[in-house]
């Protein structure tokens, strides 16, 4: 069976989508697709070690007043952090995960070393747009 | 398949995602296929509402044969054999 691929530009550093980002790749992961995730802006903020699920540190993109609502919630509904999902995902299937460089900097990150254990490597914006290109799924959160 | 037959099927290995949210029970299902033979049956138990529609186009997908589901107040017992 032909594998196919999924490219996600993960432009977000919000708690609820970088939880909905978490469940998609744990569907693509049982699917056995091959991911590429595209670490944009806001989404390099959140992958700096000093953040990574520190739910304290990240906002909501939609209804901020109802945060601790959604963060008990999860935790009632044992829904695993963004983290744990990215990090489980990459235990099952095989997904990379790349870090925009000028985002990076933006947040004061320029190394690998300066972002979550699971980002695979820095790279530039055509890297995501060839991996767009060839892939069989895009999305954009 | 009917309950009956479903529930007398000789089942290699039983999953227990009933603890787990979505994609718990999909990625539950995924891990421990590949513990079982070609041709064996696994019985997975899920309470999430989501798995009854998932886990049969999972198996549909991924080339092995959806059998049934079997529901029980609170939770599913859902049956697939492996290709």
């Amino acid at each position: 069976m032909e594998q196919k691929k999924m490219c996600l530009g993960l432009f977000t550093g919000s708690v609820d989508k970088l939880t909905a980002a978490g469940i998609i790749l744990g569907g693509a992961a049982a699917m056995d697709m091959k991911v590429d995730i595209y670490v944009l802006l806001q989404g390099a903020r959140a992958f700096r070690k000093d953040i990574g699920d520190n739910t304290n540190k990240l906002q909501m993109a939609e209804n901020p007043e109802l945060k601790d609502e959604f963060l008990e919630s999860l935790k009632n509904l044992k829904v695993k952090s963004w983290v744990e999902f990215f990090k489980e995902a990459k235990e099952i299937t095989d997904v990379k995960i790349h870090v925009c460089g000028l985002a990076g900097k933006i947040w004061g990150g320029e190394k690998l070393e300066d972002f979550l254990g699971l980002a695979d490597d820095i790279c530039g914006i055509g890297a995501y747009i060839t991996s767009a290109q060839e892939a069989d799924v895009n999305l954009f959160i | 398949m009917t309950t009956d037959e479903l529930d007398q099927l000789a089942v290699a290995k039983i999953v227990d995602a009933r603890g787990t949210a979505c994609p718990g029970p999909l990625l539950e299902a995924k891990k421990a296929i590949g513990t079982i033979k070609s041709g064996d049956i696994m019985e997975v138990l899920s309470a999430d509402e989501g798995t009854k529609v998932d886990l049969p186009k999972w198996c549909t997908k991924q080339g092995h044969e959806y059998l049934g589901t079997i529901e029980i107040s609170g939770y599913f017992r859902i049956f697939m054999r492996k290709n």
